[in-house]
């Protein structure tokens, strides 16, 4: 009896673990199908009013939501810092903290966990619909690869247009944070500007937008696996769009994670030649 | 001794095939011929393995083992490149008529031409569309979207989108399942319009007697992933088998029934209630 109890355990974890190694395959393939797919599209002219229609929904509506959180970002940093930097008497710094956290950090972060909401959901919603209603069965049976038909050029789309919506949310961030910061708070909008200008560099600009690729890539990756992969029914698509966002979610803080570990190396490695310059 | 079945004996062959999902047997190595210019209908009990059968032979399902034919070339085991060429030769219509519902009837219609061939001519392609619709008596819709559609439209309408590269074979799967029986009768002769039209071969999947001694040169029931039986109309209602007299006679099995009175001696909600 124990004996068999000690097999049926062996056996459910071994093929806990089967089916996640397949599952990780499958998520692989399907990567690597929609890159490779998504490379070809960028040179079959044909396809772009394809990619342009998925870039009006993805990137131009984003445009409202992902300013609001920018602006509102900046602006909670301004009255959370204030305080604190007033009690040391440098104020005037402010605008180093905000601008530095706005365009390094928690513009792209969350931009991107905004995006991975409005888009992703969109996206898996969309997908998964059409996989239950046999639409995508349907794109293969008329002899197209539905990767390249539906996945490349929501893939782009998203890749191309999360580092614009990004220096969107950075330009509403710096604002929000100028709003609260000098009209409201009093600081010197000259001091404000001037130590601002010192603090932030370009490469931390460009950190951010690098960051922006990464994230987009990850939306559209995990939000069109999930649709193309959903179970039956109405909560086969619910039960998608959930673990869509909560997948792309953990990706962008995961890959945040990595691009920062690797942008400080990158920066200590090439500091040097900075000053030389 | 039965005569082995071999690839050059019809347009599609299938040879032993077999297919399951999990621990579920669907197929259980079936092997069967479609001669070229006919209509074969495939009926069956529902689960009975009729769709997943169909969907092996333009591929959208690869077999566990055996082999698939089509004009004497083995597609099973082709990649999934090469077989696009394939299904281009194939029309599916899917039983919810899997119309792409962000796009117009125009749009659906158009969408496997688009993939396939470079038309840069507008009104060509305005023609062509009005003809196909004009087939399936929907001329005139172009321009609705799906979701506007009734059941028997949206099956006309995929239809339309299947017959759009004038395929060889069209392949369907439970056309009048959901529909009137007048709706049911329209699609039956359009079925019938395309095979002496055009000379298309048809494969149907249903399980409405009605519309498969209408349109079938030949019948094939399955029945537990097995084929149970394999003839023409006549021969299908004259058979002995009680399996197939109940089932094409539409009679309950009598287990079924023994269950139902059971079950009449019912459990009422104030019983537990209390």
């Amino acid at each position: 009896m124990a004996e068999q109890q000690k097999n049926s355990m062996v056996e459910s974890i071994g093929s806990a673990v089967l089916e996640n190694i397949r599952h990780c395959g499958r998520f692989s393939r399907f990567q690597l199908a929609s890159v490779l797919a998504s490379c070809r599209t960028c040179f079959k002219p044909a396809t772009y009013p394809l990619v342009l229609t998925q870039m009006l929904a993805i990137g131009v509506r984003s445009v409202p939501v992902v300013a609001v959180t920018g602006a509102f970002v900046g602006m909670v940093l301004a009255i959370q810092a204030y305080d604190q930097l007033a009690g040391l008497g440098i104020e005037e710094h402010l605008g180093v903290l905000i601008n530095l956290s706005v365009v390094k950090e928690l513009g792209p972060v969350l931009a991107a966990v905004m995006l991975a909401g409005r888009v992703g959901g969109a996206l898996t919603a969309e997908l998964g619909t059409m996989n239950v209603t046999e639409q995508i069965l349907a794109v293969r049976s008329m002899g197209t690869d539905p990767i390249r038909y539906l996945v490349a050029p929501r893939f782009i789309a998203c890749l191309l247009l999360t580092p614009f919506l990004i220096i969107y949310a950075d330009f509403l961030g710096m604002l929000g944070g100028y709003l609260i910061s000098v009209p409201y708070l009093g600081i010197n909008s000259a001091a404000y500007w001037d130590f601002s200008a010192s603090g932030v560099e370009m490469w931390d600009i460009a950190i951010g937008i690098i960051k922006g690729f990464a994230f987009g890539a990850a939306i559209a990756g995990v939000s069109c696996y999930k649709g193309f992969h959903c179970k039956e029914g109405a909560q086969g698509v619910g039960q998608a769009c959930t673990e869509a966002f909560v997948g792309s979610f953990i990706l962008i803080l995961g890959i945040d994670f990595v691009l920062v570990v690797i942008t400080k190396a990158v920066y200590a490695t090439l500091w040097p030649l900075k000053i030389l310059l | 001794m039965e005569k082995k079945i071999q690839p050059s004996d019809g347009i599609i062959v299938l040879k032993d095939l077999s297919k399951s999902f999990g621990k579920n047997v669907v197929i259980d190595d079936i092997s069967l011929t479609v001669e070229k210019g006919k209509t074969t209908v495939i009926i069956g009990p529902s689960g009975c393995g009729k769709t997943v059968l169909i969907k092996h032979i333009i591929v959208l399902l690869r077999p566990n083992s055996g082999e698939v034919y089509f004009h004497d070339q083995r597609i099973d085991n082709l990649p999934e490149k090469e077989l696009n060429a394939i299904r281009t030769r194939m029309g599916f219509l899917f039983q919810g008529g899997a119309l792409f519902d962000s796009l117009t009837v125009y749009e659906n219609i158009v969408f496997p031409v688009r993939q396939h061939h470079h038309i840069k001519n507008q009104k060509k392609l305005d023609e062509l569309v009005k003809t196909k619709l004009a087939m399936v008596g929907m001329d005139g819709f172009q321009g609705a979207y799906p979701a506007k559609l009734s059941g028997g439209q949206k099956k006309r309408v995929a239809l339309a989108r299947a017959i759009a590269l004038s395929p060889e074979v069209i392949l369907y799967d439970e056309p009048t399942t959901g529909l009137d029986p007048i709706r049911s009768d329209v699609i039956n002769e359009l079925i019938i319009k395309l095979q002496k039209e055009l000379g298309i071969t048809s494969i149907v999947v249903t399980h409405d007697m009605a519309s498969a001694y209408k349109i079938a040169d030949r019948i094939i029931m399955l029945h537990n992933g097995k084929m149970l039986i394999d003839g023409d109309a006549e021969q299908i209602r004259n058979h002995s088998d009680a399996v197939v007299q109940r089932f094409i006679n539409g009679q309950a099995e009598k287990s079924d029934l023994k269950a139902l009175r059971q079950s009449s001696a019912d459990i009422k909600i104030e019983d537990i209630e209390q």
